[in-house]
């Protein structure tokens, strides 16, 4: 995709550093079980994107619009069907207890954070920037890597195959069939020919890959040369004084009089 | 023969995956609109998540296919910007790490509708687990959770499990398998005649 | 099996075309010797003596699936790094590269998705390069592209190839026989019918070549030559389209426009313009897949949203594979009279009936996927106009054919034409344009920029 945005220092970290702070702050995040805590990550979280991920105020809350739904979906069945002690309220299989209700909305605040996280990454990391750094370091294998380019490259070619194949059901008049059977057999007119095409294609592309010597061998030049700079250390110090940062504000001055959200 | 994948291998699968991962990307709307209906029915459609796994295996047939699969379909997700965001690419990792020990398993040697469906199971437990981790499952109410164990299992059978098999036996049909798997003994022998 | 007892030799610095009815096996065999097969694509082969190119590039015929990189810079950059030249010699590589190719004047961070099919073969040609070849293989490099773009190629690849042997396949022979200097012919079966200098071959071997439908110079005199004389001119007169200030848009934007157009029951409209000037966009307006605006009417009734335009128009897309949806080739053309609910007897005879029209008889238990690129193309021609929909719009459906494949296949839409049904038809092909065509519309940069009538030159030859 091809979207105007201004470069920010987060476009500037190394993505393979970026990548794997940000897995380690999610396996953090796994074993926060104060509710408090991980409100205040969060948005330290949302800070980051808001401010620093360079792209325009309006698209980044259009993309925040499904992380609202996702809280709520998230969150409901835990608040509704959770186990719990204080009931608050009780409606046939509906119970709602204060346990669940907080549980719940940790859940909630949860999902919002690894979103965050996640659209961050997405949105300030070009993926061919981030598979050389992968190949420059952490030695991934070549094959895989360009492999990967590739596939990212045919993103916009098998929407267009798709769009097409649609067209050409309508010439066809499988979009007037209603029913199960239709279902199924829509199903199978899109999927067939869009992956037949996909393997076709890849194959081809595998063989001009090769045709081009490529080897796969680790042992070559790079055109893009990714290393460490100023932005990798404020990045992981910027993560690292939330961590404690929250911690003391979730003592200091705590949104809800409640600790560990287990049961 | 060589051991290993091929450039081809990787690259078809890798497609396919990413392919599949903008699929992933498209049911995550349906998922959290299916959700609210409470009830976890949502949990039927979760075995689409496990698809690029089974169908990869069964097109390529080769060993690190499947694994490869469900991570490459979940870092393509996850880079078109996934409203799960990190999740998906672990949870792809956990997922495409189950199928594959289930297809090591019988050694690389059955590509029925059975195995499959196992696979499948295999990748549904693998997401249990995460949730078990990410989402307190376990403080659900008992029948609460028993609905959703059930359905999600159930749910993967039927899509990535039965639907993935019927789906790959299909593309066999128009004989562009033949470009991944390899030139069987027959055919060199026809060349000494 | 492919090639039994084959032999070839090539000299250093020989300029080889290979010419073959389609599905012969050219494409193979450019890839056996190149050593693609059995390296890159395993098939099973087996050679007394072999010796391959040392060094060689490789062009392939579609543009799209050959590239692996999203930027024109990087995918310069990454046979580059294969050759593992050193990063601070890359850039001026890169420009130099482009600038041998004449794509010089755009800037070298451009996107591939962005250029037009002529660009991306240019670049294919400039990839190629980096790994100075002494040899070059070309696999119909300018299927795809409009006359200028196919002429441009060849007068690039003629710039660089001054010291490098050419191998080369190619149906379409305009430009490319100014380049070789030796033919190869094969028949169908891939066996090797003739071999020897160009214009010993063109003189000799035309009616070899004429059998086996290989197009050649003159092809067309030939062909025009030896056909019943056909009364081209539509005898019927009732208006069946209508268009006036006519829009499509992409994205919300007028991709084309027709300022007024009428057009009459058996005509043949050729559609013809350069790459991208909006051609397939035309068709895509007047099947309704994209929004448009303005006066549209078939038949004097203005075409409303939401109705069923298929059963008025219909559309052969350019990759016939879009469209099969079943698994056999009957069922490919039972499948629009099932929707309908036709009775099963009707729906055989039907059936039958084209596929004998259309020489796919012996097929009709084979998936459609199993058939030649010719056969394909007839089967999506036949399966689109099986509910005998009066208008059929075709976006460039010869290209990449042999010469008795499109004959075959004008003419049967040339007897549709006869019996009053109106055909609109995308191609690059001027002698299709010159002998087929009753009338040309011109499209240049999205505007239906010329309409003529043709005077239908056919009975001058007969
Ligand atoms: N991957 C494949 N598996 C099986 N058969 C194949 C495969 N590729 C090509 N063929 C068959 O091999 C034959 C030769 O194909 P090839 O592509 O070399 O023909 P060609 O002479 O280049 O034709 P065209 O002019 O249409 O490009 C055809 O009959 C084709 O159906
Ligand atoms: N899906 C699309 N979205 C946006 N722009 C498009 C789309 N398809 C085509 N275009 C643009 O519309 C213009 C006309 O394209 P079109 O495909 O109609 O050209 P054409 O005359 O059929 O060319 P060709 O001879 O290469 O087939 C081009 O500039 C092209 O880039
Ligand atoms: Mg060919
Ligand atoms: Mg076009």
């Amino acid at each position: 995709m091809d979207l105007s945005f201004n470069e920010t220092w987060l476009h500037k970290i190394n993505p393979t550093l970026k990548l794997f702070t940000m897995i380690l702050m999610f396996i953090f995040v796994l074993f926060v079980h104060q509710i408090n805590w991980l409100i205040n990550l969060t948005f330290g979280a949302l800070l980051l994107l808001w401010v620093f991920s360079g792209h325009p105020k309006k698209r980044v809350s259009l993309l925040l619009i499904p992380f609202l739904i996702i809280f709520i979906s998230t969150s409901s069945s835990m608040i509704l069907f959770g186990k719990g002690d204080t009931t608050w309220m009780k409606w046939g299989l509906v119970h709602i207890t204060e346990e669940s209700f907080y549980r719940g909305l940790h859940l909630g605040f949860r999902a919002l954070i690894f979103a965050t996280l996640g659209l961050t990454f997405a949105l300030t990391t070009r993926p061919v920037n981030l598979f050389y750094s992968l190949m420059q370091q952490v030695k991934l294998n070549p094959k895989y890597a360009y492999s990967f380019m590739a596939g990212l490259r045919l993103i916009p070619i098998m929407i267009e195959e798709f769009l097409t194949i649609r067209n050409a059901m309508k010439v066809r008049g499988v979009e007037q069939e209603r029913g199960v059977r239709a279902f199924y057999f829509k199903i199978k007119s899109y999927s067939i020919p869009l992956l037949s095409q996909s393997i076709r294609r890849a194959h081809r592309i595998a063989v001009a890959m090769e045709a081009k010597r490529f080897t796969g061998e680790r042992d070559r030049t790079y055109y893009y040369k990714l290393g460490f700079s100023l932005n990798d250390g404020i990045f992981v110090a910027y993560l690292g004084v939330l961590i404690l940062l929250g911690y003391y504000l979730s003592v200091v001055w705590p949104l809800f009089p409640v600790g560990d959200v287990r049961y | 023969m060589n051991r290993g994948l091929k450039l081809t291998d990787i690259l078809v699968t890798i497609v396919i995956a990413i392919g599949f991962g903008i699929v992933y990307k498209l049911w995550g709307p349906l998922y959290y609109f299916v959700k609210p209906l409470g009830l976890h029915i949502d949990q039927l459609i979760y075995g689409m998540w496990f698809m690029a796994a089974t169908v990869a295996y069964l097109i390529i047939r080769k060993p690190g296919v499947a694994f490869l699969a469900e991570v490459a379909a979940a870092s393509g997700e996850f880079l078109v910007g996934s409203e799960w965001g990190l999740e998906v690419l672990l949870f792809g990792v956990v997922q495409g790490l189950f199928a594959e020990l289930v297809f090591m398993a019988f050694r690389y040697k059955r590509f029925d509708v059975t195995v499959v469906s196992l696979a499948a199971i295999g990748s549904a437990v693998g997401s249990i687990i995460m949730d078990y981790y990410k989402g307190y499952i376990e403080d659900l109410a008992l029948w609460n959770l028993s609905l959703f164990l059930g359905f999600r299992i159930i749910g993967s059978i039927l899509i990535a499990g039965v639907a993935a098999y019927y789906l790959v036996k299909a593309l066999e049909k128009t004989g562009v398998t033949n470009l991944v798997r390899p030139a069987s003994k027959q055919d060199y022998d026809a060349l000494d005649q | 099996m492919l090639f039994k007892d084959l032999s070839i030799h090539i000299e250093k610095g020989e300029k080889v075309l290979l010419l073959g009815p389609s599905g012969c096996g050219k494409s193979t065999l450019l890839q056996v010797l190149s050593g693609i097969i059995p390296k890159s694509v395993e098939v099973p082969m087996k050679a007394d003596h072999f010796q391959q190119p040392a060094s060689w590039g490789y062009v392939f015929q579609d543009p799209d699936s050959q590239f692996c990189m999203p930027y024109v810079d990087e995918e310069l950059a990454f046979v580059l790094e294969n050759l593992q030249v050193p990063r601070i010699d890359m850039p001026d590589r890169i420009t130099a590269l482009l600038k041998a190719v004449g794509l010089h004047q755009i800037d070298p961070h451009t996107n591939i998705h962005t250029l037009s099919g002529g660009m991306k073969q240019r670049l294919a040609i400039a990839s190629v390069l980096a790994l100075e070849p002494e040899v070059l293989f070309l696999d119909e490099p300018t299927a795809l592209l409009d006359p200028q773009g196919t002429e441009d190629i060849w007068e690039t690849v003629k710039a660089i190839s001054a010291d490098k042997t050419l191998l080369i396949v190619e149906h379409k022979l305009d430009h490319v026989l100014d380049l070789v200097d030796r033919i190869i012919l094969f028949n169908e079966l891939g066996e090797i019918i003739s071999d020897g200098d160009k214009n010993k071959i063109l003189k000799n071997d035309r009616n070899t070549m004429k059998e086996q439908g290989i197009w050649y110079p003159g092809v067309w005199q030939d062909y025009l030559s030896s056909r019943p004389l056909k009364n081209l001119t539509p005898s019927h007169t009732d208006v069946v389209l209508h268009l006036n200030h006519f829009q499509g848009y992409r994205k919300k934007k007028p991709f084309i426009s027709v300022g007024e157009a009428t057009v009459r029951a058996g005509e043949w409209i050729a559609v013809i313009g350069e790459n991208g000037a909006g051609k397939s966009t035309l068709f895509h307006a007047l099947m309704q897949f994209i929004k448009t605006s303005g006066t549209f009417e078939i038949h004097g009734t203005p075409v409303k949203k939401g109705k069923r335009i298929a059963d008025h128009l219909t559309f052969v897309f350019q990759n016939p594979e879009f469209q099969f949806v079943t698994n056999s080739v009957f069922e490919e053309i039972a499948y629009g009279l099932r929707l309908e609910k036709l009775e099963e007897p009707d729906i055989r005879k039907k059936v039958f009936e084209l596929l004998d029209r259309f020489r796919l008889t012996p097929f009709q238990q084979h998936h459609p996927y199993h058939l030649s690129m010719g056969q394909k193309r007839r089967l999506s021609v036949a399966a689109s106009i099986v509910k005998g929909q009066p208008i059929i719009l075709l976006d460039e459906p010869t290209f990449g054919q042999d010469s008795k494949n499109t004959f075959a296949l004008l003419e049967m839409l040339e007897d549709y034409q006869q019996e009053g049904a109106t055909i609109l038809m995308v191609t690059h092909d001027t002698n299709i344009v010159e002998h087929f065509a009753t009338r040309v519309w011109t499209i240049k940069n999205g505007l239906l920029s010329s309409d003529v009538h043709v005077r239908v030159k056919e009975h001058a030859h007969a």
